[in-house]
């Protein structure tokens, strides 16, 4: 571009007034990076770096009250040799996978009703805005509130008792694993919801028209036109949910009772009680977890095509 | 005829509007016929009540007899080719085409050989050899056009309904479609029923044409008849080749507030008179005359001051404005004319032959 228009200019200036090309387009060619630079320089420091201090952390020499820079892989091998944690790390992905099929599962018909069958702009956003009303309230606040809620004294016992349907209360409902899925899901399910309807929203309706008026059904529809066309927002919304409930550690503390121990409540514990090396190896196998994860998900869709 | 579609007092209403307004038409089995309407006429609504998509809130509608209103739209054995295609955006041309066959609910395709066969017979037919594992982004505009009349034509409908499907191509590409689409047609032997906004496309694609004004038809005729002998001023506004000039009759004159024109005893009268009193003349049957030039008898005439002319090829168009600030257009064809120097701000008389005029009275 710029080159074509230098040249076309050229032969109506004299060599000593025609300005020179080249310093123009050497500076045109820093806007770029000097836009970047902040954002480079913001993750650099704060992301990784503090990244690369973990891994190094990780190899350090801890010792009861100190830790040492002395390299030596005792932290890693105490950590996949004890029951403890690696069996944290398996109830970490256990967790993470039941909790993301059940924000699918609440998260996708919400969606579905929000982004398709609500045509109406204005009632679409107004009932996006009222699955993001919990957060206006703090986080721990949120996740506290379902103690009464399914304590064995809670809400859903006395419901469950005065309508006669149970005789004792209901003792599972919390401090297990139970209480704990059940709060992620209702936490994250709006991360699912709002990327699944914005895609939804973007349908054309009448290409869903056409595909009714070619003999298909609702399923069929579903199945072969609006669950593709949808992938993406199922994927950016995994995403979201992955992430957040990988790196949990406030929700499964207060539901489970400290009973249920996810790599989070693991590296909480060990900062706590000054284990730099150890919540270093912690941070590293979760970190290393995130990755798998998230590049699994973009293997699924071309993000960069689609949206 | 087995496959005629008979409309009978199809009304719609949306609240205080009336968009179709006792609708009452036959359109014959195998045949091209284009609806014309400038848009808010109910054109579209018209489409999507035969299609199904809408129900009508009184009246009938029937194809070959069978009463379709209550049918679900699939299974009207009518297809329908949306003005932005609708294609399916994630799935291959093939795969749009082959949709309808592979996932209809009623006697699907499920053999994937006959599947393949049946949508490459229809690539081949409206010709898009060669395109067919290509995404619907990967073709142009005109292409995705075939897709979307192939992938209802598959389905093997009876009638093929077709929302303004030229809308979206460039000139030179729409006039090329109106042939393919008349020649795809008589290879099926189908009836499509094709909308419109514009009158050279109706005239042009149909082989009858309807009129629609606020949800009436105003004429359903062959296009020359509409175009030669339209029905109401209303219909000659719409074919945007009449100056209309409104007034009264008067014994054997036309009154109008600019002048007054002799009525020929061979002047067309319009059957839809009454509702608005106008005489038209069509652009291309004015001569341009110098002011003081005769009148022959049987001629009519009007002063008028020229303005500007619009060259296009072909033919050329003159603006003229009147004493009392109408415009008047004339088209001349210039393989029978040569055009004409006219100085702008002129008085010049305008020439007819009276007996060519529309008179609505």
């Amino acid at each position: 571009m710029e080159h074509t228009i230098t040249a076309g200019t050229a032969p109506s200036l004299t060599a000593e007034t025609a300005p020179p090309a080249r310093p123009r387009v050497s500076r045109r060619s820093l806007v770029p990076y000097v836009l970047i630079a902040p954002g480079v320089i913001w993750m650099l420091v704060f992301l990784v770096l503090p990244i690369l201090m973990m891994v190094y952390v990780s190899f350090w020499t801890q010792t009861t009250f100190a830790i040492k820079p002395i390299l030596t892989t005792r932290s890693w091998v105490n950590f996949f040799s004890s029951t403890t944690y690696v069996a944290s790390l398996w109830t970490t992905l256990r967790i993470w996978l039941i909790v993301l099929a059940a924000t699918l599962v609440v998260g996708y018909p919400t969606a579905l009703f929000v982004g398709l069958f609500v045509r109406n702009k204005t009632l679409s956003t107004v009932l996006l805005v009222l699955c993001v009303i919990p957060f206006w309230t703090s986080f721990l606040i949120r996740v506290v509130a379902w103690r009464p809620m399914l304590g064995e004294q809670g809400a859903i016992n006395i419901i469950l008792r005065s309508l006669h349907l149970i005789q004792h209360p209901i003792s599972a409902l919390l401090y297990t694993e139970l209480s704990v899925v059940i709060g992620m899901t209702q936490i994250y399910c709006v991360f699912m919801v709002g990327p699944i309807a914005f895609m939804l929203s973007r349908i054309d309706p009448n290409i869903i028209e056409a595909a009714r008026d070619l003999g298909a059904g609702f399923w069929r529809i579903f199945a072969r036109i609006i669950l593709p066309l949808s992938m993406p927002g199922v994927v950016v919304g995994a995403i979201f949910v992955s992430v957040m409930v990988l790196g949990e550690f406030a929700t499964s503390a207060a539901l489970s009772g400290r009973k249920v121990n996810m790599l989070g409540n693991i590296i909480l514990t060990q900062v706590g009680s000054l284990k730099w090396a150890f919540a270093a190896v912690v941070g590293v196998v979760l970190t290393i977890v995130m990755g798998i994860v998230v590049s699994l998900f973009l293997r699924i869709v071309d993000l960069r095509r689609e949206l | 005829m087995a496959d005629d579609l008979v409309l009978d007092g199809v009304t719609k209403r949306y609240g205080a509007l009336t968009p179709l307004d006792r609708i009452s038409v036959t359109i014959p089995g195998n045949t091209y016929v284009s609806l014309l309407g400038p848009s808010g006429s109910g054109k579209t609504v018209l489409l999507r009540v035969i299609a199904g998509f809408e129900a009508p809130d009184a009246g009938s509608v029937r194809l070959g007899g069978r009463r379709l209103d209550g049918m679900a739209a699939h299974l009207r054995g009518i297809g329908f080719v949306f003005q932005n295609y609708a294609l399916f955006p994630h799935l291959s041309v093939r795969d749009n085409i082959g949709f309808g066959l592979a996932s209809r609910a009623v006697e699907p395709v499920r053999d994937p050989a006959a599947l393949r066969r049946r949508v490459d017979a229809m690539i081949a037919l409206v010709g898009l050899e060669g395109l067919g594992e290509r995404g619907v982004h990967q073709i142009s505009g005109g292409q995705r056009q075939r897709v979307a009349l192939a992938r209802t034509l598959v389905t093997e409908p009876r009638l093929v309904l077709l929302d303004e499907p030229l809308g979206a191509l460039d000139a030179n590409l729409r006039t090329r479609m109106r042939g393919e689409l008349r020649r795809i047609r008589e290879q099926l032997g189908v009836t499509f029923l094709h909308v419109t906004g514009s009158d050279t496309e109706a005239l042009a694609i149909g082989d009858q044409v309807i009129v629609l004004d606020r949800g009436t038809i105003a004429q359903h005729d062959r296009p020359d008849a509409v175009y030669n002998r339209p029905n109401s001023a209303q219909v000659a506004r719409f074919l945007n080749c009449y100056n209309i000039f409104p007034g009264r009759r008067d014994g054997a004159r036309f009154v109008s507030e600019i002048a007054a024109f002799p009525l020929a005893e061979s002047v067309a009268r319009g059957d839809g008179a009454g509702r608005e009193p106008a005489y038209c003349i069509r652009q291309d049957l004015i001569e341009i005359r110098a002011a003081d030039a005769p009148v022959a008898s049987g001629e009519a005439a009007l002063p008028a001051e020229f303005i500007a002319s619009e060259y296009s090829g072909a033919s050329i168009a003159y603006f003229f404005r009147t004493a009392r600030g109408e415009t008047v257009e004339v088209e001349a064809h210039l393989s029978h004319r040569r055009p004409v120097e006219l100085e702008p701000q002129r008085r010049y008389t305008l020439a007819w032959d009276a007996g060519r005029a529309v008179v609505f009275a």
